[in-house]
């Protein structure tokens, strides 16, 4: 097996005169035909080792080290240099394809633009050659569409494609599979596999355990900046030896306990599906909160859901998962009363005030004006309702938060921490229903798992019915009582 | 990073020093200089500005007239003075107003899509359609040499842009996470512009206004100098260089005080607006 790159010590510091070590020193090698997959929590320095390999840090940061390719010293080579090999000998595939792919411009173009300019095919050659790839990746009506006109995998798929036209053999992938539901995340990693064949080089970047263990090869663990192990897939992922690496390992929702109060067996959980249960009874069951009978709505003349008959009790914890674009937010926008549904009845407990029914974000700095602290956002809450400030301090303890981010605004937070502020903000107003929209998918497995738990916990402490969105159908079986399949 | 954390008690001056960059600091300088210029020249007790003094036209800056006097003998000082507080108080107050407007109509039709937004939409790109210099010589054209017209005219042209920045900013933030969050907490219309409209919109249209106020200035003096804004004997900078202009050899320093006075307004307002807005 043939080496394709050797990293000696590459290390990312900010610049300045006190500089601050973001990615401690670090080496490994890439070798041809055994995939490399870097696992660790969000903010340990993971995409800054995958721009650093690539050469485009941001100004502000200092890398030094090694790179080898082909005898030669990546980190030497004056940008325009480097900037040649992007491509030609090393891709990186986007995180989000969307904002990869240009929004006003036809897929098949490009991705015929770079055969042309990278690949340096003619213009009828990168044509086929497009096509060819197009149809590879069951994509072969795509070539006229735009990036808004396809689904996310699809839009994911066209992505690698045109980030592949160089042919590079070494191919970086960061995060790949963020926020992909389980299907696509497959399709991803039966991708990236063909795409290292046994020549090529792949360096993957994730916190999924499962892509690693797919990709199989070697992995890596790091956690702030530092290589906590490495060694076979198969070993590391079974068994990992350091601390982190197995709660790590815990963290991932397939091996969450089951949810106490549930029906343990999954078989029986499938069956307490209330999809098409037949009662069209426009009075409510009694106990409920909130109920819909004959619940239907489509997008884009597509049916989402249809004939959906749920009701909520207080402290009811509800779980929907399905792949993405199956109308689970929908579901629950419709549901809170944000979105009209297009056909069925909702009953909402006259009794209770409309402010009991809140929602929580997928992405949490998005759920708070960014221009004020924490602490106003909180007190304007308060002040509106008449609450008691004093509920705030204890309420904190309880969340884990300390005290002192009150004074910090939504940006100057982690993301775990927000969504967990965005908890608060709700339960400060005793909610009697809550709809956590996808609340956990942009947080690495760790914080994930604690926010999940904390989440169901208060619910039910609370006596609040919870309706948890996941395209996670792990996450949403372990943690629910109930589950609806869309 | 350990120093700029410790932030003692802040004077508001030192605030707005530590968030304005150097250059729009200048600018701001060069107004409030030109502010006390206009209007600190008459309480300090100068001569009239229309008072005429056939024996000494054309005087060079001396110790009876400062800034000189002009081809009918009056002092320069009070006339420079008296042109700036025009051009600058019209600037204001037609800015003011076509930011009011703007910010008004904006926030209503972002607010809601439907038949309003619509209809503003349409009156907006029918007032974009023609030349904003034209508007307000239209306008100028029906009552000739008032200073209402002109108020009128400017205020017409500038607050399109406004309305059209404020409307697309609140069409997008309606749609956010952020504002349903707060609707479904129970927040009003008040709170969601105080805390989520306002922040985000405010620089924005600060450097609109800025910008605009330079338009303003540029458009009052440009009708001067053609003679078809304010009428003589106002001290106005426009129509001051047009009447000066045949002096320009016996008397270049009358000249060049309008021009110059013009030149740092202008320059003065468009260090504070910074970048243009995206």
């Amino acid at each position: 097996m043939s080496t394709m790159m050797t990293v000696k010590e590459l290390c990312v510091t900010t610049a300045g005169d006190a500089p601050e070590v973001l990615l401690e020193p670090i080496s490994f090698a890439l070798k041809a035909g055994e995939p490399l997959t870097l696992i660790g929590q969000t903010g340990s320095g993971k995409s800054l080792l995958a721009q650093a390999l690539m050469g485009n840090l941001p100004g502000s940061l200092e890398v030094s080290g090694e790179v080898w390719v082909d005898q030669q010293d990546v980190l030497s080579l004056p940008l325009s240099e480097r900037r040649r090999w992007w491509g030609r000998r090393l891709a990186m595939l986007p995180q989000e394809p969307w904002s990869a792919l240009d929004p006003i411009m036809a897929i098949g173009e490009q991705i015929g633009e770079g055969h042309r300019l990278v690949g340096g095919l003619t213009t009828v050659e990168a044509e086929q050659a497009t096509r060819r790839d197009l149809a590879h990746l069951g994509l072969e009506d795509s070539y006229a569409r735009l990036p808004m006109q396809m689904s996310g995998g699809m839009a994911q798929r066209a992505a690698f494609a045109a980030a592949r036209t160089g042919n590079a053999p070494i191919v970086i992938a960061d995060e790949p599979t963020k926020g992909l539901d389980r299907g696509r995340r497959d399709e991803v990693v039966a991708l990236l596999r063909e795409a290292l064949g046994s020549h090529g080089a792949l360096l993957t970047i994730t916190h999924d355990f499962e892509v690693a263990r797919q990709l199989g090869g070697k992995v890596m663990i790091l956690r702030k900046g530092r290589c906590l192990e490495q060694g076979d897939a198969d070993s590391v992922l079974s068994q990992p030896t350091s601390g982190y690496g197995r709660e790590l390992m815990e963290a991932q929702p397939e091996r969450w306990p089951e949810a106490t109060a549930a029906p343990t067996d999954p078989q029986r959980k499938q069956a307490a599906i209330e999809r098409s249960a037949p009662t069209l009874s426009c009075t409510p069951p009694p106990g409920a909160v909130l109920s819909a009978s004959a619940l239907g709505k489509s997008r884009g003349g597509r049916v989402l859901f249809k004939d959906l008959n749920l009701a909520f009790r207080r402290g009811d914890i509800v779980g929907v998962s399905g792949p993405s674009g199956s109308g689970k937010s929908s579901l629950g926008d419709v549901l809170l009363g944000l979105v009209a549904p297009d056909e069925g009845e909702l009953w909402r407990d006259p009794s209770v005030q409309p402010s009991r029914f809140l929602k929580l974000y997928q992405d949490p700095p998005a759920a708070f004006a960014p221009y004020w602290t924490m602490g106003t956002l909180i007190d304007d809450v308060c002040r509106l309702h008449r609450l008691d400030s004093a509920r705030i301090a204890p309420m904190l303890e309880r969340l884990g938060l300390a005290p002192a981010l009150l004074d910090r605004r939504p940006g100057e937070m982690s993301g775990g921490e927000l969504q967990r502020f965005s908890i608060l903000r709700a339960l400060l107003l005793d909610p009697v229903f809550l709809f956590a929209d996808e609340p956990t998918s942009r947080l690495d497995p760790v914080t994930q798992r604690e926010t999940v738990a904390l989440l169901v916990e208060l619910a039910k402490e609370r006596d609040c019915a919870l309706l948890l969105v996941s395209h996670d159908e792990a996450l949403v079986t372990k943690s629910c009582d109930r589950i609806v399949s869309l | 990073m350990k120093t700029l954390t410790r932030q003692g008690p802040m004077t508001p001056l030192l605030a707005l020093r530590r968030r304005l960059p150097a250059s729009r600091m200048l600018g701001l300088c060069l107004l409030v200089g030109l502010m006390l210029f206009g209007w600190g020249v008459p309480l300090l007790g100068g001569a009239d500005p229309y008072a005429q003094d056939l024996m000494h036209t054309l005087e060079a800056p001396g110790a009876l007239h400062p800034l000189g006097t002009d081809h009918l003998g009056r002092s320069l000082l009070a006339r420079t003075a008296e042109a700036v507080r025009l051009s600058l108080g019209l600037a204001f107050l037609s800015v003011a107003s076509a930011v009011t407007i703007g910010l008004v109509l904006g926030v209503a039709a972002g607010w809601r899509r439907g038949w309003g937004d619509r209809l503003l939409g349409a009156l907006a790109d029918c007032v974009l359609a023609l030349p904003g210099l034209l508007l307000v010589l239209m306008l100028a054209a029906i009552a000739p040499g008032s200073f209402w017209t002109l108020y009128l005219g400017i205020s017409l042209v500038l607050w399109v842009e406004v309305f059209r920045l404020v409307r697309s900013v609140t069409q997008g933030l309606m749609a956010s996470p952020q504002v349903q969050a707060s609707r479904l907490l129970g927040f009003g219309r008040v709170y969601l512009f105080r805390r989520h409209l306002w922040p985000a919109l405010r620089p924005q249209v600060m450097t609109l206004a800025a910008f605009g106020a330079a338009t303003a200035i540029l458009a009052v003096s440009s009708l001067g100098f053609v003679s078809i804004g304010l009428r003589p004997p106002t001290a106005e900078l426009g129509l001051m260089m047009t009447e000066l202009f045949p002096y320009y050899q016996e008397a270049p320093w009358a000249l060049a005080q309008p021009v110059l006075a013009l030149f740092l307004m202008v320059l003065g307002f468009i260090l504070l607006a910074g970048e243009e807005p995206k």
